[in-house]
C-alpha cells in the first residue's frame, strides 16, 4: 500500500515556498505547469498547462506555450481541479453556534424578504480559511430565519470584506414551505399550516398590488420586504422554496405553479427520490443538502439519502450536493466533497458527483460564468490536490482564489498544529 | 385496528407461521439470530488484521465456530465451510465505536444531580433502535453506550455487540468491564442552559471540586463500612447502602472505566493530576479535542483518547479543536480512536479514520485502528474483538473496496460468527417489504379508517431529517432529556 508522505515536513517548506510566491499579488501572467487539469466541463488534460492572467483564466489545454514573461508554477505530479461551490452555508454568518453573539443566522420575525446575507458576512471569520484548505472556495450563503428569510449571496472565500467577497447577490430569495404533517400532538396544526400558506399567498398579492402601484405611478411608501420579494415575481431572482418532506415538496410545486414561478430551486433532502420525474419534467434543479444523513423514517432502506442523488440524476434533475447547512456544518464545510463522494459509492457517476459540487452547483446559483469549471474567461479559483479530491485520503496542497494563493499560515487550525507539533516532547517515555 | 399497522415502529405484521424473516425488515423483533455456520472462510481478500499481521492481499479469512481460526494465504478449511468469494475486495475487523447515544430508551442523561453514577445505561437499551441496523450496514459490530454529559459524574455506560434481533440481555458484549462517564468543562458547569440554571458547579474549579469530593465521600463510605464490620456489634446499625459511593469504590479499586468527556487542555490537566492523586488510570478521554496540547501527558498516564476526527467551533470550548489531534496523540504514544457521537457519523467511522491519513498522514493500517483495535483497547475489550486474529470474536466486515476509500461500501457485517447484514439480502428484501407495505397501506384505505394515521413525517428515532441534533442553538434545558450534549 502506498504510503503518503507526511504532511508536516511537505507542509512545512511549501509554507515557506508560498511565503515568497503570495507576494506579488495577481497582476501579471502566472502559467500552472505540469499538473493533471481537470477542467470538469470535459475530460483531464495530462501535463495540462493554465494560464491566468490578473486573476482570470486565459487559456487551459495540453502543450499550450507558456506566454513570454510569464510566471510558471510547476505542480508536478498534482491534480488542478476548480474549486468546490458549496451550495448552501452558514458560513461566514455563524462562528461559534453557541456564543450567541456570533450567530447571524436566524431573524426574528415571519417575513425577513428585506434581508441580505451578504452584508453580515464575516470576512475575517476563523471557520473560512479552513473551509478553504478544504478547496471550498466559493459559498452560497443564505439567512434562515422566518418563512420569507431573506436573500442570499455567493461568496468568495478571500478578499478584505464582503464588498470584493461577493460573487453574486442578491443570488435568490429563501422561503420556507410551510410543514403539512405534524410531527407531534399540535392540534393546532392544520390550522397554523392553513394560515401559513394564505399568509404566504397574501404577502405576495401585496407585492403585485405594490408593483402595480408603483408602475402606475402611484405613490407609495416604500417597502423594502414587498421590493425584495419584485425580482421574484418577474422571475428575475430564483425562489429558494425549502422543503424537504415528500407532500410538502409536491406541495411546494403546487404552490409555485399557481403563483406562476418558474424560476425555483428546491433545497431538500432525500425525499427528493420521491418526486423525481415531477422534478424532471417541471425542470426544477435541487440543491440536495445533505448525503450524510439518516433515513427520514425508520421503515426506509437505510441508504435512502445516500441513493438519493442517484435517483434524481436517474431521473434527469439537475442538482447540487449540499451538507446540510447550518452552524455546525459550516465548520466542516471542508467535508462537502465526501457527501458528493457517499453518493457515488452508491451509483451516482463519478463525474455527476464530482460536477455536483463544482460546475453544476455554479450553474444552478447562476455563477457558472465566473466560478466551477476551469475555462477561459472563469476567475481562477482552483486548487491542486495530490489526486483525486473526493477520497479523503488526498490532500489539498494549494488553493488559489482569482488567482491569488491562499497562505496556509493565515489559518487558525494550521497554526496550532504547527505549534503544538513542534512541542519539545517529553523526556520521559510512555510506559 | 388496521390503522395501526402503519404507523412507523410499530411492528408491521405478525410473522406469519413459517414464514422467514425479509432481511432489512426494520422491526428487530421480526428477526431471528442468523445462523452461525460451522465454519466460514473468505478467501482471496485484501485483509486489513489491524493486529501483527498488518494487511494482507490475497489472503484469506478462516472462522471455526464463531471464533477467528487464522489469517493467512491458502488456508485449508473444513470441507463444509461456507466460502466467501473475497476476490477484489477488502475485509476488516468489526468497527467499534466507543462513543455512542445510538441505542438508549429515552433520557441520556440524568441531569438532576451533578453526580449519578448508580444510574445504568444497561437498563434502558433499545433493542429495537433501527440504529443498530443501520450501523450493521456501516460495518460496525460493537457500541459503547454512554450517557450524555450533563454532570461532572454521570452514569454507568454499556458496551453492546450489534446482535440485530437480540434482547437487551443479549445485546450486551458479557466480557467488557465496567465503566462510568464523567464529563469536563461546559456542559457540566451548564454554560448553555440558559440562565435560570444554578446547579453546583458553574465553574471548571467547581467540576474538579465536585468529582474530588465524591471521591472522598466514598472513602468516607467504606470507612464507616469497615468500622462497623470490625466492631462485630450486633446492636450497631450498618451504613445506610449507598449504590452512587460504591461505583465510585469501584473506580478506586480499579473495577470500572472512567470515560471522562472532556474538551480543553487545562482540564484534561486537572482530571489526570486529580486521578493520578487516588491512584486511578483514566480508560478514555473522550472528545479531547485538545488533547494535541497534552498529548505527552496523555501518553504517560496512559489513557486512551476518544475523539471527533475533525469537529469544532460549535462551541467556544471548541474553538482550539484542530483534525491534526488524532494524528499528534497518536505520534506521541496516546492509544487513539474515533467515535461517532451521532448516529449517522457511526455509519461511515471507516471514513473517520481515512482523515488520520489526510490530517497527519498516519500510516492507513494504523489509521484504520483509530476505528477497530484502538476503541477495544479503550474500552479493555481487546482480548476479544478489535482486530482479525486467532482466537478472537469472528466480528468482521466484508467491504466492496479498501475501508478507507469513500466509494466502498459494506457488503457484509459479521457478528460472533453470524452474518448480521448482507447487501444483497437487504436488496432483495426491499422490494418484499415494498409489497407488503403496499397491500397494508391499500387494506386501510380499503377499511376507510385511513384518516389522520400518516406520520410518516415523524422519525421514532428522533432523528428526523436533522443531521446533527447539536446543530446550534443549544436546546433549551426542558428539551435536554434526549438531545445529546455535546
Amino acid at each position: 500500500m502506498k504510503q503518503p508522505t507526511s504532511i508536516p515536513a511537505g507542509a512545512a517548506r511549501m509554507a515557506l515556498l508560498l511565503g515568497l510566491l503570495a507576494l506579488p499579488a495577481a497582476a501579471e501572467t502566472v502559467a500552472y505547469v505540469g499538473a493533471t487539469v481537470h477542467p470538469v466541463s470535459g475530460p483531464p488534460i495530462d501535463g495540462g498547462v493554465m494560464v491566468v492572467e490578473d486573476g482570470v483564466i486565459r487559456a487551459v489545454g495540453a502543450g499550450l506555450a507558456v506566454p513570454e514573461g510569464a510566471e510558471v508554477v510547476e505542480l508536478n505530479g498534482l491534480h488542478l481541479y476548480p474549486g468546490f461551490v458549496h451550495p448552501l452555508s452558514a458560513l461566514g454568518l455563524i462562528e461559534i453556534g453557541s456564543v450567541r453573539g456570533t450567530r447571524d443566522l436566524g431573524e426574528v420575525g415571519d417575513n425577513n424578504a428585506a434581508l441580505r446575507a451578504e452584508v453580515a458576512w464575516n470576512a475575517d471569520s476563523l471557520l473560512l480559511p479552513v473551509a478553504a484548505a478544504g478547496g471550498v472556495l466559493t459559498a452560497h450563503v443564505a439567512p434562515q430565519g422566518g418563512t420569507f428569510a431573506g436573500s442570499s449571496a455567493v461568496m468568495r472565500l478571500d478578499g478584505w470584506n464582503w464588498h470584493d467577497m461577493t460573487l453574486a447577490a442578491p443570488a435568490g430569495m429563501h422561503l420556507a414551505y410551510p410543514q403539512l404533517l405534524s410531527g407531534g400532538d399540535d392540534e393546532d396544526f392544520e390550522e397554523k399550516t392553513k394560515r401559513a400558506l394564505e399568509t404566504i399567498n397574501a404577502t405576495f398579492d401585496d407585492a403585485r398590488a405594490y408593483r402595480k402601484a408603483k408602475d402606475a405611478g402611484t405613490p407609495v411608501d416604500r417597502d423594502a420586504d414587498l421590493e425584495a420579494l419584485l425580482p421574484v415575481l418577474d422571475g428575475s431572482l430564483p425562489l429558494y422554496v425549502h422543503a424537504e418532506e415528500k407532500s410538502q415538496i409536491e406541495s411546494a410545486l403546487d404552490w409555485a405553479a399557481e403563483q406562476g414561478f418558474d424560476n425555483l430551486v428546491l433545497v431538500t433532502t432525500s425525499d427528493a427520490r420521491y418526486v423525481a420525474e415531477r422534478l424532471a419534467k417541471e425542470n426544477v434543479p435541487v440543491v440536495l443538502n445533505g448525503v450524510l444523513r439518516l433515513p427520514r423514517r425508520r421503515w426506509e432502506p437505510y441508504d435512502a439519502a445516500y441513493v438519493a442523488a442517484r435517483v434524481l440524476h436517474e431521473a434527469g434533475v439537475r442538482f447540487a450536493i449540499g451538507d446540510g447547512d447550518g452552524g455546525f456544518a459550516a465548520a466542516n464545510a471542508r467535508n462537502l466533497p465526501f457527501h458528493a463522494a457517499m453518493a457515488a459509492a452508491f451509483g451516482l457517476p463519478e463525474d455527476v458527483a464530482l460536477r455536483s459540487v463544482t460546475l453544476t452547483a455554479a450553474e444552478i446559483l447562476g455563477v457558472a460564468d465566473r466560478v466551477g469549471s476551469l475555462d477561459p474567461g472563469k476567475e481562477a479559483t482552483f486548487f491542486a490536490a495530490t489526486g483525486d479530491p473526493l477520497e479523503i485520503t488526498t490532500r489539498i496542497e494549494r488553493t488559489w482564489i482569482r488567482g491569488r494563493e491562499l497562505d496556509p499560515e493565515d489559518n487558525h487550525q494550521w497554526r496550532l498544529y504547527q505549534r503544538y507539533n513542534a512541542r519539545p516532547r517529553a523526556e520521559e517515555p510512555p510506559p | 385496528m388496521a390503522l395501526a399497522l402503519i404507523v412507523p415502529g410499530i411492528a408491521p405484521l405478525v410473522a406469519e407461521e413459517g414464514k422467514t424473516p425479509v432481511a432489512g425488515d426494520p422491526s428487530a423483533w421480526n428477526a431471528v439470530p442468523p445462523e452461525r455456520p460451522a465454519a466460514v472462510v473468505v478467501r482471496g481478500a485484501t485483509i486489513w488484521t489491524s493486529g501483527p499481521q498488518g494487511v494482507l492481499d490475497g489472503a484469506d479469512l478462516l472462522v471455526v465456530d464463531g471464533v477467528i481460526k487464522a489469517v493467512g494465504t491458502d488456508l485449508k478449511a473444513p470441507a463444509d465451510a461456507l466460502v466467501i468469494d473475497g476476490a477484489g475486495k477488502h475485509v476488516s475487523a468489526g468497527i467499534i465505536d466507543a462513543h455512542s447515544h445510538s441505542a438508549i430508551v429515552g433520557d441520556v442523561n440524568e441531569a438532576t444531580h451533578v453526580a449519578t453514577p448508580e444510574v445504568r445505561i444497561e437498563n434502558l437499551i433499545d433493542a429495537e433502535s433501527i440504529n443498530i441496523y443501520r450501523q450493521l450496514a456501516g460495518g460496525v459490530t460493537t457500541v459503547n453506550l454512554l450517557h450524555g454529559s450533563a454532570n461532572a459524574i454521570g452514569g454507568q455506560n454499556a458496551v453492546i455487540k450489534l446482535r440485530w434481533g437480540a434482547g437487551p440481555r443479549e445485546l450486551l458484549f458479557a466480557e467488557a468491564p465496567a465503566g462510568v462517564k464523567f464529563a469536563l468543562g461546559e456542559n457540566p458547569k451548564q454554560s448553555n442552559w440558559g440562565d435560570d440554571n444554578q446547579r453546583f458547579p458553574q465553574t471548571r474549579q467547581g467540576v474538579e471540586e465536585a468529582i474530588d469530593e465524591r471521591f472522598r465521600a466514598a472513602l468516607d463510605y467504606r470507612r464507616a463500612w469497615r468500622d462497623y464490620e470490625a466492631a462485630k456489634d450486633p446492636q450497631r446499625v450498618p451504613p445506610r447502602r449507598d449504590l452512587q459511593l460504591e461505583a465510585m469504590l469501584e473506580m478506586l479499586d480499579g473495577k470500572r472505566l472512567i470515560h471522562s468527556h472532556s474538551y480543553r487542555h487545562d482540564e484534561i490537566l486537572m482530571l489526570l493530576d486529580l486521578m493520578a492523586s487516588y491512584g486511578i488510570r483514566i480508560a478514555t478521554f473522550q472528545h479531547v479535542l485538545e488533547g494535541y496540547k497534552v498529548a505527552d501527558e496523555l501518553a504517560r498516564h496512559g489513557a486512551g483518547a476518544s475523539t471527533f476526527s475533525d469537529w469544532w467551533a460549535y462551541k467556544y470550548e471548541v474553538i482550539d479543536a484542530i483534525p491534526w489531534n488524532g494524528a499528534i496523540m497518536w505520534d506521541r504514544g496516546v492509544v487513539v480512536s474515533y467515535n461517532s457521537d451521532s448516529d449517522e457519523l457511526a455509519r461511515h467511522l471507516n471514513l473517520e479514520a481515512a482523515k488520520a491519513v489526510r490530517y497527519g498522514g498516519v500510516p492507513p493500517a494504523e489509521a484504520l485502528k483509530f476505528v477497530t483495535l484502538n476503541p477495544a483497547r479503550q474500552l479493555h475489550v481487546d482480548r476479544w474483538v478489535g482486530s482479525l486474529e486467532p482466537g478472537k470474536h469472528a466480528d468482521f466486515v466484508l467491504w466492496s473496496g479498501s475501508p478507507l476509500s469513500t466509494r466502498s461500501i459494506v457488503l457484509q457485517t459479521w457478528v460472533d460468527g453470524r452474518k448480521y447484514f448482507d447487501r444483497q439480502a437487504d436488496l432483495a428484501g426491499r422490494a418484499v417489504l415494498a409489497e407488503e407495505r403496499r397491500k397494508l397501506i391499500a387494506e386501510v384505505e380499503a377499511s376507510g379508517s385511513g384518516e389522520g394515521g400518516d406520520q410518516e413525517g415523524k422519525d421514532d428515532d428522533g432523528a428526523g431529517g436533522r443531521q446533527q441534533a447539536e446543530d446550534e442553538p443549544p436546546p433549551p434545558p426542558a428539551a435536554q432529556g434526549r438531545e445529546v450534549q455535546r
